[in-house]
């Protein structure tokens, strides 16, 4: 990175995460704006979205850029996540990888790997790990503010409407996970920060006939504490997390991240108001933006370093495997057998 | 997959198309080709490993692409009634150009307007000013003009459909049964339900795709027992296990109808034309949800006019024609395809449970903003 000059960074993927979430947060620099390169191998696609944000510099592929940025964001399909980075990391950028890292632990376990290997970094989107409330559930927990935890449960479903421009989502040809990986991503990535572990999956169901499943249901344990999640992308669920240990029980919605509500056995209901700058996503992509330019020019630790994820991805990896398919009353009369 | 028929169907994230994709994938039948208008909706029809291409009826060289080598065509695609009208009219074009095979065309029972007694095919059309049953008469209309030219379309004419996946007469009244504010309508709910379970239907599609009775015509598509509204309504009622519907008194009913008449009037220009300003309100202020929220509420617990001249509708939609050309016969009576339906809104949470089952207490109007992108799924 020249001196005094901004970091030159690259945003490789120009779907509608980098349109909604990084370009507006890098839109808030010029600086970095000016100097940042567009990559995707849709020309029409990567041409509009500079367009719509005044960026110069675009092009269509990443290998024009490697050893010529600072950092890069990689913010392609997920199977991509993978070797990208790694190319990216061997030419000594700093990556900054949306989520989910990888699809498997050994892929992860490498972009790790390399990083450390180039002497550079790779840190993870995984947005919630920002959230003031996740953070203070962690503390709680820590801090045995309800006693050991007993039983956690969390359940996430919206009707996907993620305005995914290449519908890689549903390519079958380069993935068949869906919502276990999407939003799981999020999901058990919280619980195994919480825990400060790796629970074992008990079962895993899901919907699949053969592309990637919509709604997953998993059972997992950990060191005594029963844990149930429910994620759909065809239905909204509670959208919410309990987690009851022996001396109190904490509910909150999942995106409610400025407070932390605390039951006590006794009933007593006490909400714990945190403070936080950020009152919208674009706040978060902000942050997250900002962290990746210090880390870059200024050495700093990244937010969510990226092997901080892995028992997460260890954890879906694992589900996936186990997984089989839900009794389906209202396919069995179309001749769909039981199960996988 | 050389001499394999290739299906093509439109609309196929929908209710009726994404069964019929369901259906084909599942039995077997052939190849496949699912068109969707946009990816953001393929989360269904993704978790079968099927075909999927993007076309949106009203962009002609989307369809040329997305039709090219199909043996026939069930077009199950709606919209506004611009879409309905022109977006066929793309899909005949374009079909009859192809040389496709056989074209079934999804139309409606709405197209013989506000009649009654047992209504037959030769009944003729009818206007009524509603968009949706005004726009599918001059859909069928280019129907038969393709026909005449040579392509060999058929038409059907379902009614009520209900099953998984539907919304209006499936979801919606399990929303409005569980809210506690739906009640039976005396006379004004004394009116045929033509109802019908959604792989009823798609047999009828499939009979009308394959069978040589079926080009050049049109047929009527209903259930196997004729049953009124009321009893709909106690029927699935009681398979959610609620308390007896209350009976509303028919004055009431129809003034309360009159009175949110223009609520939901208003309700919807102003989602159409401040969507952002709303969403930025119902995002950061609880006050502007519990409004919104409540305006949604007693909107869809309100029926609409034209819903109570529905149930008090006293035509019997005749299958004869189906049933003799076709062979057509339906199987599912109301109580097995209300036990499979039922299951299924359990299974994805459109149930009143206990919150440690996941499920949700009611389904607010409109989705959370978050990183899954837009906040603006407002239900329909």
């Amino acid at each position: 990175m020249s001196p005094g000059n901004a970091p030159r960074i690259a945003i490789i993927g120009c779907g509608a995460i980098a349109e909604s979430y990084y370009l507006p947060a890098i839109a808030r620099r010029p600086s970095v704006l000016e100097r940042l390169v567009l990559v995707d191998s849709n020309q029409a696609r990567v041409q509009e979205v500079a367009s719509a944000f005044n960026v110069p510099n675009y092009l269509c592929d990443y290998r024009e850029v490697l050893n010529k940025v600072d950092g890069v964001i990689i913010a392609v399909p997920h199977h991509l996540h993978h070797p990208i980075s790694m190319d990216f990391l061997a030419a000594g950028a700093h990556v900054l990888c949306e989520k989910p890292l990888a699809e498997s632990v050994a892929e992860a376990n490498e972009m790790v790997a390399q990083a450390k290997r180039y002497g550079v970094t790779i840190s993870v989107n995984n947005t919630r790990r920002l959230f003031p409330a996740y953070s203070k559930i962690k503390e709680l927990l820590s801090n045995g503010a309800i006693g050991n935890p007993l039983s956690l449960k969390y359940f996430e479903g919206w009707r996907f409407d993620w305005p995914t421009a290449s519908g890689f989502y549903f390519n079958t040809k380069t993935s068949r996970k869906g919502v276990l990986l999407d939003r799981g991503a999020h999901v058990l990535d919280a619980i195994c920060w919480w825990l400060g572990g790796r629970p074992k999956p008990i079962s895993s169901e899901n919907d699949s006939f053969g592309g990637p499943e919509a709604v997953a249901h998993i059972s997992l344990e950990y060191n005594g504490c029963a844990i149930e999640v429910k994620l759909s992308w065809l239905s909204n669920l509670q959208n919410k997390y309990i987690i009851s240990g022996e001396l109190g029980v904490i509910e909150n919605g999942v995106e409610d991240w400025w407070v932390v509500p605390i039951t006590s056995k006794s009933g007593k209901t006490e909400t714990i108001k945190l403070k936080s700058k950020e009152k919208d996503y674009n706040d978060f992509a902000h942050k997250m933006v900002a962290n990746f330019l210090d880390v870059i020019s200024r050495h700093e630790k990244p937010l969510v370093p990226a092997s901080e994820v892995i028992p997460s991805i260890a954890l879906i990896e694992e589900c996936y495997k186990t997984a089989t398919r839900f009794r389906m009353p209202w396919y069995e009369t179309l001749g769909a057998p039981d199960g996988k | 997959m050389a001499n394999e028929k290739t299906v093509f169907v439109t609309g196929a994230t929908g209710f009726i198309g994404g069964r019929v994709v369901e259906t084909l994938y599942l039995s077997r039948s052939g190849h496949v080709r699912a068109g969707i208008k946009r990816w953001s909706s393929a989360a269904r029809i993704a978790r079968f490993p099927v075909e999927m291409v993007l076309c949106d009826i009203m962009d002609k060289e989307q369809i040329v692409q997305a039709m090219a080598g199909a043996t026939s065509v069930i077009h199950c695609a709606v919209g506004e009634g611009d879409v309905i009208i022109q977006g066929t009219k793309n899909l005949l074009e374009v079909a009859l150009r192809l040389g496709v095979e056989r074209f079934v065309h999804l139309s409606t029972a709405e197209v013989y307007g506000n009649v009654s007694g047992k209504v037959d095919e030769t009944f003729p059309y009818q206007y009524t000013g509603n968009e949706y049953g005004d726009s599918k008469i001059e859909a069928e209309k280019l129907c038969w003009e393709y026909c005449e030219k040579g392509l060999p379309v058929t038409v059907l004419r379902p009614s009520i459909v209900y099953g998984p996946f539907g919304a209006t007469w499936t979801i919606g009244f399990a929303e409005r049964f569980q809210s506690g504010n739906w009640g039976i309508f005396k006379d004004y709910g004394e009116g045929i339900c033509n109802l019908i379970y959604i792989d009823d239907l798609v047999s009828a599609i499939l009979l009308a795709a394959r069978h040589e009775n079926a080009v050049g015509e049109a047929f009527n598509v209903n259930g196997p027992e004729p049953i009124t509204w009321n009893q709909y309504f106690q029927k699935f009622n009681a398979a959610l296990g609620l308390p007896e519907l209350n009976e509303m008194h028919p004055a009431k009913s129809k003034l309360k109808s009159v009175v949110m008449e223009p609520v939901r009037s208003l309700g919807s220009y102003l989602l159409n034309h401040f969507r952002d300003s709303i969403m930025k309100g119902y995002m950061r202020y609880d006050v502007v949800a519990r409004v919104i929220k409540q305006a949604k509420k007693s909107v869809n617990t309100t029926p609409a006019l034209a819903e109570l001249n529905l149930y008090n509708r006293h035509a019997l939609y005749l299958i004869s024609k189906a049933q003799d050309m076709l062979g057509y016969s339906p199987k599912f009576d109301l109580d097995a395809g209300l036990q499979i339906s039922v299951r299924w809104l359990e299974h994805h949470g459109f149930l009143l449970q206990r919150v440690e089952d996941g499920c949700q207490r009611s389904r607010g109007p409109i989705s959370v903003p978050s990183d899954r992108g837009t906040p603006l799924e407002v239900d329909g």
